[in-house]
């Protein structure tokens, strides 16, 4: 059952990538409940109803994630012969996008409210029988609901690390993030209570401005990913170390005098384009069968290998590095 | 971890501050809510500026002075603050545009809760129910004027005790 790309999981993968599918329809449905509670009292502060509109947003990247998952696990087909992979990739830039889309409109909303200097009404409400000011309820809603994040968040982290989950990424850092939007809007509510009326819109376009930085850290990841820069760790932060793993691996074999390779990051799993110049100019067809499953079984994000057999390396990093020994050797 | 441990250390320290801060405002005498342009403060012991537009039996302006349901419970609740009333009659624009620009306090006139004026005023929790003419019921509200939340409140609580036994 815990395919990915047509092919078996490892266990703990297979485990992470289960545990991954049971927490997102877990907030998905906690973060409903939220959006429901948090209508019920947003009233007319700008804070609250931009951090409402960002608890719905966040189903987004949950939902893309959940969208993708059955097509990721898919094997290639004769169609699609490189597999189903960039459908997280595509996921993940829609989901970016809307994020970007949503946040700048939210920002502009925010200015324009401070421009025409808005005063938002928050009066009474009456719950069981008793009148109390809506702002407290509105602050003891964003303060309860302010926690759970934090520990979903995490969770959702060490997944994403585990299954080399870009979207899954993103998401839990969006979710870490999370506890600053409502402490923004508590900050706007207690703003109004005490006759500032300003304090409500400025914290309205901090959270929005929050949304709008979300959705364009996403779409550059995204986008990134989807024009195949090479293969970095699940973060973007550096290049992944199974790169230099690969070219070692084969390197250190007995026919082969240099190697070096690229690798496509579809998402969740490498494809390897290896180029290798033998010794000898006669290569034993079983060495090179050899060698791309070795070079598979180095890590379970290697799907795909393919070994090509080249007079001399001339990969866009051999080139670079050409490059700037020539521009060192003219000075 | 050790960054995550920090974030937390920040959550704990925002936390803290809030309820410093609260504590800090209430003991200087702070009230939440309170008016940007201190409406309430300005109207108890003073003039209560009321804008009417005639809409039997919420509001008549038939007699010399207005009469109706709510001009009855605008009255008490100018009671209970100590405030003297001052009338001013007027289509609900030229009464919204008074409000608009502070020179009035209140709109009454059997107003509803899908009032289109909800965009420039502040309205109140629907006090009634009430029956229209297509059949439909909805509820009654009055105009206050926007971001003025304890005089708000202030109203809207009087207008709970008010009708507490009536709807």
């Amino acid at each position: 059952m815990s395919l990915l790309g047509g092919r078996e999981l490892p266990e703990a993968q297979a485990r992470a990538l289960r545990k991954a599918r049971t927490l997102e329809w877990a907030v998905l449905a906690y973060t409903a409940g939220t959006i429901v509670l948090v209508a019920l009292v947003m009233g007319n502060s700008q804070a609250m109803q931009t951090a409402w509109v960002e608890d719905i947003l966040s189903t987004i990247p949950q939902l893309a994630f959940l969208a993708a998952l059955p097509f990721v696990r898919r094997a290639a087909t004769a169609k699609h012969p490189y597999g189903y992979h960039r459908a997280m990739g595509v996921g993940h830039l829609v989901a970016a996008v809307a994020l970007l889309a949503v946040g700048a409109n939210l920002c502009f909303e925010a200015i324009s409210g401070l421009v025409k200097q808005e005063h938002p009404p928050i009066g009474t409400m009456q719950v069981f029988g008793v009148t109390l000011w809506q702002g407290w309820l509105m602050i003891a809603v964003m303060a309860v609901i302010m926690i759970p994040p934090f520990f979903y968040g995490r969770a959702k982290m060490k997944l994403a690390k585990q299954l080399h989950n870009k979207l899954l990424y993103a998401d839990a850092d969006m979710a870490q993030a999370d506890w600053t939007t409502n402490a923004g809007s508590i900050v706007g509510v207690l703003g109004i209570g005490l006759g500032i009326w300003w304090l409500d819109g400025a914290a309205a376009l901090f959270i929005s401005a929050g949304i709008l930085w979300d959705g364009l850290k996403n779409t550059r990841a995204s986008v990134l990913d989807l024009m195949d820069m090479r293969a970095t760790t699940y973060d973007q932060s550096e290049p992944d170390p199974v790169h230099e793993q690969v070219d070692e691996l084969l390197r250190g074999l007995g026919w082969v005098r240099d190697a070096a390779s690229r690798i496509r990051d579809e998402g969740q799993v490498f494809h390897v384009e290896a180029y290798v110049v033998p010794k000898r100019a006669k290569v034993k067809v079983t060495d090179v069968d050899r060698a791309v499953a070795a070079v598979q079984a180095l890590d379970w994000r290697v799907h795909d290998v393919s070994v090509s057999i080249v007079q001399e390396l001339d990969l866009p990093e051999q080139q670079e590095e050409r490059q700037e020994r020539r521009r060192r050797g003219s000075r | 971890m050790p960054d995550m441990k920090r974030r937390r250390m920040r959550r704990l320290g925002s936390g803290a501050l809030a309820v410093a801060v609260t504590a800090a405002l209430a003991g200087c005498g702070m009230t939440i809510p309170s008016d940007v342009e201190g409406t309430l403060d300005a109207v108890t012991g003073g003039v209560l500026e009321v804008g009417v537009t005639p809409n039997p039996p919420y509001v008549d302006t038939s007699d010399e002075q207005p009469t109706g349901s709510e001009v009855d419970l605008v009255t008490s609740f100018a009671d209970s603050v100590g405030a003297t009333l001052e009338w001013t009659e007027g289509s609900e624009q030229t009464l919204v545009g008074l409000l608009e620009a502070g020179e009035i306090d209140l709109v009454i006139g059997g107003l509803t809760d899908d009032t289109p004026w909800s965009e420039r005023a502040a309205l109140t929790r629907a006090y009634a129910q009430a029956e229209q003419a297509d059949g439909s019921s909805k509820g009654l509200v009055m105009l206050a004027p926007m971001g003025e939340n304890a005089f708000l409140s202030a109203l809207e609580r009087h207008l709970d005790a008010e009708t507490a036994g009536r709807s």
